[in-house]
C-alpha cells in the first residue's frame, strides 16, 4: 500500500511541475505565433556585421579579514562565447580561486585551488520571444545569481547570506532551460525562464534534480523590476522553495536599489542593497563622480534541513562599502560589514580589494 | 500541504497573469499601426507616415535610451565595444539577461553605429 500512495504522490506532483512549467511557458508560445505580424520598431534591421568569438575574464583580488583573521584572495572567472550560425551560441564561465589564510604555528599563508565551471552550455534563439539552453546553466532563482554575480557586476564582495537557496550545490543545473522576454505593452516587459535539472555530484559538474520557473514584470519607464521564483526539489528530501526579487533604478538618479526573498527547506531570509554614485554633486565633482556607496542589510533563519553553504545559526548582517571606478569595468573596493549572530558568533568583515573585466575579439569578423 | 497549496495558487496566478499580458500584447501589437516617432501633423499625407520605418536619429535616441536602461539594471553601462563584438554580445546579453528582441535590435544599432 504505502509504495503505491507513494508513487502515487510523486505522479501528482511531477503533473503539477508540468502543468506549471506549460503555464509559464505559454505566454510565450502565445506571443511567438503572432511573431510573423508584428510591424513595430522591434522590425529594425540588423547591421550586417558577423559575429566573433569574444575572451572576457573577470580578474579580482581581494583582502577579506573576518573576526581579526585576514584571508587573501585572488580570482579569475573566465568567459568564452563562441557565437556560430545566425542563432546559435556556445558560452561558458570558470572560476578559478584560492582562499589563502594563516595557518596556526607556521609562517605565510596557505590554501588551494578551487575550480569550478559556472556554465556550458549551447543557447539556440528560436525566435524573438523563445530561446533553448541547454547544457549546464546558471539556475535561475532569483537575479543575483543569474545576473549580479560577477565579480566586476556585484556591488559588494561578500556573497548574500540566502544565495545557496536553491541555486544548487554550485550555483548552477544540468539539463534544459526555456526562457525569453516578452514586450507585454509599451510600458510593461514580461520575462521568463523554466528549467530541468538532473543530478549529478562530479565535481566539478554537481547539481540538484529540480525542475523550477522564474517569472518577472519590467516596467522601463520607472526602471522597475520585480517577479517571482519556483523550484521543486526532485530528490529524497522533496520539497518546494519559492523567493521574490525586486529591482529599481529611479531614472533621474545614479541609485540601485535591489532586492531579494527567497525561501526551502533550508531556511529563508532576505537582503536589501542600495547603491549610489555620486556622480551628480557639485562639490569636487572630478573624483566624487568615480565613488559609489553601498549598503546592504540581510538577514536569514534557519530551515527545517542544514545546509553546509548556509550559516549554521540565524544570521543578521549589515555592509557598508565604497567602490571607486576608474572606469567601468575597473574599480578599487572596500566595504565594513557587522555580523550579528549567537555563540560568539558576532564579528567584523572588512573588504579591500581591486576589480577588473577585459573582453577581447577572437578574429575579425565581417562587415558587408 | 496548505503551504503547498498556497505556493501552487501563486504560482498558477503568476501564469494566468502572464498569458493576460502575453493577450494584452497580442492585441497591441496586431491591431494598431506601428507608432510614428516623426512627430508630423495628422494629416492625411502624415497618416501614411505612420507605417514607414522610424528615422534613423529617432532610433539612435530610442537605441541610447534602451542601452542605459537595460543595461544598467545589473551593471554600470560599458563603454562601447567593436561592432564585430557587439553582435556576439547581443546573443549572450539577450540569453543573460532576457532582454527583448526590440530592446536588443536598438541597443546593437545604436552600439554599432
Amino acid at each position: 500500500m504505502l509504495p503505491v500512495s507513494l508513487n502515487s504522490a510523486v505522479h501528482a506532483r511531477v503533473r503539477c511541475a508540468a502543468v506549471l512549467l506549460v503555464l509559464f511557458i505559454a505566454p510565450a508560445v502565445s506571443a511567438q505565433s503572432q511573431d510573423e505580424t508584428v510591424s513595430s520598431p522591434a522590425d529594425v534591421s540588423l547591421p550586417q556585421i558577423s559575429a566573433v568569438p569574444i575572451f572576457s575574464a573577470g580578474l579580482a583580488y581581494n583582502t577579506f579579514i573576518q573576526g581579526g583573521t585576514p584571508n587573501l584572495h585572488p580570482l579569475v572567472s573566465p568567459v568564452i562565447l563562441i557565437p556560430f550560425g545566425e542563432n546559435w551560441l556556445i558560452e561558458s564561465r570558470d572560476t578559478f580561486e584560492i582562499n589563502l589564510a594563516p595557518v596556526p604555528g607556521e609562517n605565510g599563508y596557505k590554501g588551494y585551488l578551487q575550480k569550478e565551471v559556472d556554465y556550458l552550455q549551447l543557447d539556440y534563439i528560436a525566435s524573438r520571444y523563445f530561446t533553448i539552453t541547454v547544457g549546464r546553466f546558471l539556475t535561475p532563482f532569483g537575479v543575483y545569481n543569474e545576473r549580479l554575480y560577477p565579480v566586476w557586476i556585484r556591488d559588494l564582495q561578500s556573497d548574500p547570506l540566502i544565495l545557496p537557496i536553491s541555486t544548487g550545490p554550485s550555483g548552477a543545473g544540468t539539463g534544459a532551460m526555456v526562457r525569453g522576454a516578452i514586450k507585454a505593452t509599451p510600458k510593461i516587459e514580461v520575462n521568463y525562464a523554466t528549467y530541468f535539472s538532473t543530478l549529478s555530484r562530479d565535481t566539478p559538474f554537481d547539481s540538484d534534480r529540480d525542475v523550477g520557473a522564474r517569472a518577472g514584470i519590467f516596467l522601463p519607464g520607472p526602471r522597475l523590476e520585480v517577479g517571482g521564483s519556483f523550484q521543486y526539489l526532485l530528490e529524497d528530501q522533496r520539497s518546494n522553495a519559492f523567493g521574490f526579487h525586486f529591482a529599481w533604478q529611479p531614472p533621474p538618479l545614479p541609485l540601485d536599489i535591489r532586492a531579494e526573498y527567497a525561501r526551502s527547506q533550508n531556511g529563508s531570509g532576505y537582503w536589501i542593497e542600495s547603491a549610489y554614485r555620486l556622480s551628480q554633486l557639485n562639490v569636487l565633482h572630478d573624483a566624487l563622480r568615480r565613488l559609489q556607496l553601498v549598503a546592504r542589510m540581510q538577514q536569514y533563519y534557519l530551515g527545517k534541513v542544514l545546509d553546509a553553504d548556509l550559516p549554521q545559526v540565524n544570521t543578521n548582517m549589515f555592509e557598508f562599502g565604497m567602490n571607486y571606478y576608474i572606469q567601468d569595468d575597473f574599480r578599487f573596493v572596500t566595504s565594513y560589514g557587522r555580523q550579528f549572530a549567537p555563540d560568539g558568533g558576532n564579528m567584523n568583515v572588512w573588504t579591500l580589494g581591486v576589480t577588473y573585466r577585459l573582453a577581447l575579439p577572437v578574429g575579425h569578423g565581417d562587415v558587408q | 500541504m496548505n503551504s503547498r497549496c498556497v505556493i501552487l495558487s501563486g504560482a498558477l496566478a503568476v501564469a494566468a497573469g502572464l498569458l493576460l499580458l502575453a493577450h494584452s500584447a497580442r492585441g497591441q501589437q496586431g491591431g494598431t499601426p506601428a507608432p510614428t516617432r516623426t512627430g508630423s501633423p495628422a494629416t492625411g499625407h502624415a497618416q501614411a507616415q505612420t507605417t514607414s520605418p522610424p528615422d534613423d536619429e529617432a532610433l539612435r535616441v530610442e537605441g541610447e535610451k534602451r542601452f542605459h536602461a537595460n543595461c544598467g539594471r545589473c551593471h554600470q553601462s560599458p563603454h562601447k565595444f567593436p561592432p564585430r563584438m557587439v553582435m556576439t554580445i547581443e546573443r549572450h546579453m539577450r540569453v543573460r539577461a532576457t532582454l527583448t528582441d526590440e530592446n536588443m535590435r536598438l541597443i546593437v544599432r545604436y552600439l554599432t553605429q
